[in-house]
């Protein structure tokens, strides 16, 4: 063989070793849809696109926001995302309950952030002074969900409520008014516009237990591939750790790209928060990593959720809500000590 | 015999807002129990005489003497459009008893003189029928009732019969003749149609298309009644002629169009 | 015969196809049910959707004879003035084109009684038809008719209530056909806005509940009870305009 020849053939081998070994690392296609537009109660997702763990872990993740009037979730067990973003338990046990095919594999957040928030000095002061407010305002979500809940067990009623369609403006302007919003945004942004600081009562505080911001993914997506669910779940987990006590300012830079109506001083804020109410990491994840989930949580919270009267006893069978099969492994353990340091 | 003037024009100007003058200083009259005819092309002011005689306008100079044009209580005054101008939400029964019904009379008290001048007029049985169910002729008859029924001392009648049929033209003509004979109002006839106007008026006036005012007069001594026979007579063919030959001199491109 | 039963057949055939189309391709029942499921899950709702069809239906028929008093009473205003109309019809046109969707938020916080604010909603909708075609109606009384009257010294109420009102009851009636159907689009809308807000909810509300928990044929079910009013209303106003129209106006003509 002439050596020009030579140098052509192995140019040739090279290219293929090259295409070969990037097949081999071969990224898999992921598209995961939240449930709201991008915010610090998502920044871990976006840390493991923005640092590259998702790469690392073999997938190639597109998030695509939620939104005001956008409703992911029926995408779902239709096909056309691969892992959803859910606020809380309320939807998986009613996907179980009309036999939609999903199941939950992983829940980031200890504490639901969902929260009533009311002007201060108008007596709001206490949780069980809330159902006395003339005026409501809660969004659809809430409303056809814990809403029904504080109705139930706490006493609140219909005739206070009020659509809320995610403009501060009613709020601000009714001091006797109450909203829903998450303990780690709202305020703030209602300390911004309003200039005022507003109460704030977590319904978790009143006994609403659920576990917040859970992946959900198709019963067959977990049955046929498993090991990519886990390597989702576990990117993630890790990315949640790099988010909030690592560095992550590509994370935000990301997030408000995505959202440019958020400002780095509110997503900062709202971080802190979330750290200091435990929001994502508290209680059963100190023990068992982010993303930590109970059997034992998930039925106490269904059995209130009966006694509330928005199920029936047994109405769902809670072995198809959640499978614990990919969390509980301290995934991040390691990473989150060196940061602390 | 036709008696003292009930209804005339005198010297009448008629200018409209928008510039248009349909009438010049225009003399007419119409005595009780008199039939005349109007005569002249389309848009000569023909139909604003009938107007200003029924007080439906008023004019721009000079004297209008009409019971209909003076602020009396009752008009006493009939009109009959072109068209039928019947309601087409009301039963024949209701549109003939309208006059009474607005100067106050219930349907009971009604009810003999609306089925009498349906008689009269050949529309015995279709008190209840609805105009849309009606022919042409038929609402026309039922037009003509509606006027007949306050036994009006003046009746108007602005072209009524232009839109029908000859056959059923030439039958309504000799309808109108025998309720004429019979109620004895005075008629003021307006129409585009020689033949017509000479057949059914004592006095046939002829209006140009520009001057605005009459320019020529034709009488017609035939006796009533009048038969078919008498649209042959050399009489008749002579007058409308005559009646001809006076429009032809007049004859003028139209190019207003005036009520 | 078969004239009349042909939109029977046709909607029989679509509705056979739709639960074969279901049956062969195997759709999950939450991404679209079979029409057979839909009447079963109507069926075993039944009296908890009742109470919401009845509540639709209640704001539907409240808006719409408050639309025909709106609407007949600004009309005649207009209709004996001009000047009157043109001053105020600009802002009977903002309403019509401004999208309810839009300005129910608003309303529903700012009207104490959501019953109130939903009526409201549902008139916004339903009025604007019934206004411009009364207006036009009761100028379109013949100009003959018209003369008619005043040779016979007719009063003005003799005229209005003998001659205007008449003329115009098919331009009336047209304009109800069109707001029969939306003032239940406007009752919809405005519960879709309202969601769950409210002492008593209406059928749409129900609807969004049924989407929002994920049972699709919930859903369904409630959207069949809604199209059965629309229909309803449809043959209602249709019937209507036959009994006042059908022996004299050309519109009812075969």
């Amino acid at each position: 063989m002439n050596p020009n020849r030579r140098i052509a053939v192995i140019n040739a081998l090279g290219l293929a070793c090259a295409f070969a070994s990037t097949a081999a690392l071969a990224q898999d296609k992921v598209v995961f849809a939240t449930n709201w537009k991008a915010q610090a109660a998502h920044g871990g997702f976006y840390q493991a696109v923005a640092d590259g763990t998702y790469k690392k872990y073999g997938l190639d993740v597109t998030i695509q926001q939620g939104g005001p009037q956008v409703n992911n979730r029926p995408l779902l067990p239709a096909g056309r995302i691969d892992f959803l973003m859910t606020g809380n338990l309320l939807h998986s046990f009613d996907n179980v309950k009309n036999g939609v095919p999903t199941v939950v594999v992983a829940a980031m957040f200890q504490k639901d952030p969902q929260a009533l928030i009311a002007h201060p000095g108008q007596g709001y002061e206490t949780f069980e002074s809330l159902k006395k407010a003339p005026v409501a305002l809660i969004a659809k979500d809430g409303q056809f969900s814990w809403w029904q809940w504080l109705k139930v067990t706490h006493g609140f009623k219909d005739e206070a409520l009020k659509p809320y369609n995610y403009n501060l403006g009613p709020f601000l302007a009714t001091p006797k008014a109450i909203q829903q919003g998450y303990s780690v945004a709202e305020p703030i942004y209602v300390e911004k516009q309003g200039k005022f600081k507003p109460v704030v009562h977590l319904l978790a505080d009143h006994g609403f237990s659920t576990y917040s911001t859970l992946i959900e993914a198709r019963a067959e997506t977990v049955k046929n591939k498993p090991d990519f669910v886990q390597r989702f779940v576990d990117a993630s987990t890790v990315g949640w750790v790099n988010y909030l006590y690592g560095e992550r300012t590509a994370a935000n830079a990301m997030m408000m790209k995505d959202n440019p109506e958020m400002t780095l001083d509110e997503v900062e804020t709202s971080v802190a928060l979330m750290k200091q109410q435990g929001v994502v990491d508290s209680g059963e994840s100190l023990k068992n990593g982010i993303g930590a989930m109970s059997e034992a949580r998930v039925k106490d919270f269904y059995e209130q959720m009966v006694k509330a009267g928005l199920y029936k006893p047994g109405e769902v069978d809670l072995a198809r809500v959640a499978t614990y099969q990919f969390v509980n492994k301290h995934v991040g353990a390691d990473l989150k000590a060196k940061l602390a340091k | 015999m036709p008696g003292r003037p009930l209804i005339s024009l005198q010297r009448v100007d008629k200018r409209f807002p928008t510039g248009v003058v349909a009438l010049q200083g225009i003399d007419l009259q119409v005595a009780e129990r008199e039939f005349v005819s109007l005569l002249g092309p389309s848009g000569c002011g023909k139909s604003t005489v009938l107007r200003l005689l029924a007080g439906l306008e008023r004019a721009s100079a000079g004297v209008i003497d009409s019971p209909a044009a003076s602020a009396a209580r009752t008009a006493d005054t009939a009109f009959v459009f072109q068209d039928a101008t019947l309601m087409p939400w009301a039963t024949v029964f209701d549109n003939v008893r309208l006059p009474l019904r607005l100067a106050g009379e219930t349907r009971a008290a009604c009810d003999t003189r609306v089925r009498d001048v349906l008689h009269l007029v050949g529309l015995a049985g279709f008190e209840n029928a609805y105009p849309a169910e009606l022919s042409g002729g038929m609402r026309m008859r039922a037009s003509i009732a509606r006027a007949l029924i306050t036994r009006p001392r003046v009746m108007l009648m602005d072209e009524p019969f232009a839109a029908l049929d000859e056959f059923t033209r030439h039958k309504l003509n000799d309808d109108l003749l025998a309720c004429w004979q019979t109620q004895q109002f005075a008629a003021l006839f307006v129409t585009h149609s020689v033949l017509e106007s000479v057949f059914l008026s004592q006095r046939v006036l002829v209006m140009g298309s520009r001057q605005g005012r009459i320019v020529a007069e034709v009488r017609i001594d035939e006796p009533y009644p009048r038969s078919a026979a008498f649209r042959s007579s050399p009489s008749y063919l002579a007058a409308c002629a005559e009646l001809t030959a006076a429009l032809a001199e007049l004859h003028a491109p139209i190019d207003q169009v005036v009520r | 015969m078969l004239h009349r039963i042909s939109p029977l057949l046709s909607l029989l055939a679509l509705l056979a196809t739709w639960e074969g189309l279901v049956r062969l391709a195997h759709i999950p029942h939450y991404t679209l049910p079979a029409p057979s499921l839909v009447v079963q899950t109507l069926f075993a709702n039944f009296t908890s959707l009742a109470g919401s069809w009845w509540f639709t239906i209640k704001i539907t028929f409240g808006a719409l004879i408050l639309a025909i008093v709106g609407g007949v009473w600004i009309a005649s205003m207009f209709a004996l003035s001009r000047r009157l109309e043109h001053a105020l019809f600009p802002i009977a046109v903002v309403l019509q084109v401004t999208p309810v969707v839009a300005i129910a938020p608003l309303i529903l916080i700012y009207v104490a009684s959501t019953t109130a604010a939903l009526l409201l909603c549902a008139w916004i909708v339903a009025f604007f038809p019934i206004l411009s075609n009364t207006v036009l109606g009761l100028r379109a009384a013949d100009p003959n008719l018209r003369d008619l009257f005043r040779l016979y010294r007719a009063t003005p109420w003799q005229r209005l209530r003998l001659l205007l009102v008449p003329s115009a009851l098919p331009y009336f009636i047209a304009g109800l056909k069109i707001s029969g159907g939306l003032s239940l689009i406007g009752a919809v809308t405005a519960e879709m806005v309202a969601g769950a807000a409210g002492r008593e909810t209406g059928l749409a509300s129900r609807i969004l509940e049924a989407s929002f928990r994920t049972d699709t044929p919930k859903m369904f079910a409630a959207l069949l009870l809604l199209v059965i009013t629309g229909v309803a209303i449809f043959w209602t106003f249709n019937a209507l305009s036959r009994v006042l129209l059908g022996r004299w106006h050309a519109s009812e003509k075969p």
